[in-house]
């Protein structure tokens, strides 16, 4: 089994239930956190080329594109931990009665969470 | 109404969708609509069925995107815009058209198991599985991961430790319940609510417990 074909499994939406699409969204968002994690490494290791080179890398996260890569960070990042959350939870065996709405209160949390970082990012740190 | 079957047999190169316009009664079952097609327009169709009323499993197909046991499943109730797609389960081998190999699941209950045919009057059926393999065609990790026990053994598993306070050695490893990440589509797809993803949380929690004894 190729990994083309593990993903499509993970990421399939069509016909799946709201516990599905929640686990495939925690795993896009854990993916695009790692790769993050990549590339932030790769930013951070500009220092040894200069203080003007980092202090340049840094002004392109200042700009506008900026802003909304950080506003699809902070999403990913509430999203995985949310629902990562939630995933602990239930398995560990824990209140499995009520997964659904453990479920639906790890979204909610998840979206107050990316309203306030948008408000943040955009007013404040904008 | 428009039937449209994902067909593949052995030699051909990739699959193909066939299309078959059907006279359908909304009350009718999509299983009844797949007889009619291969008696009627194409007998190289190939499907799989026993008892025709939910019980004996082997009618799961995925009908517009969904799991489900085709002989208790209505036309009217999921027809849309007057098309049904129906395929093959996943996460199985396909031998032809819709008939997949469920020997994965199959050959993962010891032999004495409590199957619907080898129940005992003392005993539930297998704990109301009916074996179809749609927890395995709904679950993420049963498709990609093909050395996973998948739901309905594992929850088989939960209701002997329950009895026995014990499980064999696989049961607590990695292709176990150990690899399974809380989707929950296999409880929400299973045609009896047999819950497989739950159980396979509760036997998680005897064993970190140690309630449970890997043998
Ligand atoms: S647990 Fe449910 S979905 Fe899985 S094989 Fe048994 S009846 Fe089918
Ligand atoms: S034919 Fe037996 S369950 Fe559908």
């Amino acid at each position: 089994m190729g990994l083309g074909e593990a993903l499509r499994s993970w990421l399939r939406v069509r016909g799946r239930s709201a516990e599905h699409v929640s686990f495939a969204v925690r795993r896009l968002a854990g993916m695009v956190l790692a790769l993050y994690l990549v590339v932030h490494m790769v930013d951070i290791s500009t220092l040894l080329m200069g203080e003007h080179v980092y202090s340049a890398f840094l002004q392109v996260f200042a700009s506008p594109i900026g802003l909304v890569f950080d506003v699809v960070l902070w999403a990913f990042l509430v999203l995985h931990g949310a629902l990562g959350l939630y995933s602990a939870l239930v398995e560990a065996g824990l209140l499995l009665e009520r997964r659904k709405v453990l479920l639906a209160a790890a979204w909610a949390a998840a979206l107050l969470l990316l309203v306030v970082g948008i408000v943040v990012i955009l007013y404040v740190m904008g | 109404m428009r039937l449209v079957v994902r067909r593949w047999k052995e030699g051909w190169r990739a699959p193909r969708y066939d299309v078959f316009e059907v006279e359908a009664d909304p009350s009718e079952s999509v299983l009844d609509l797949v007889e009619r097609v291969s008696l009627k327009l194409d007998p190289t169709l190939t499907f799989e069925h026993a008892c025709h009323h939910g019980v004996c499993g082997a009618c799961g197909m995925v009908v517009n995107g969904v799991e489900r046991l085709t002989c208790v499943t209505r036309v009217g109730d999921v027809a849309r815009n007057g098309v049904i797609l129906v395929e093959p389960l996943h996460g199985f081998k396909v031998v032809s058209d819709l008939v997949v190999d469920k020997s994965r699941m199959f050959s993962r209950y010891p032999d004495d198991t409590r199957t619907l045919e080898r129940v005992a009057a003392q005993v539930e059926k297998l704990w109301d599985c009916v074996e179809c393999g749609i927890c395995y065609s709904a679950c993420p990790v049963a498709c990609s991961y093909p050395s996973y026990l998948g739901p309905s053994v594992l929850a088989w598993a939960f209701h002997r430790a329950v009895e026995e306070g014990r499980v064999p050695a696989p049961v607590a490893s990695r292709s176990g319940v150990w690899s399974c990440h809380a989707a929950f589509d296999c409880s929400e797809k299973c045609p009896v609510n047999f819950q497989p993803g739950e159980k396979i949380m509760r036997l998680r929690r005897l064993l970190l417990r140690g309630a449970v004894e890997v043998v």
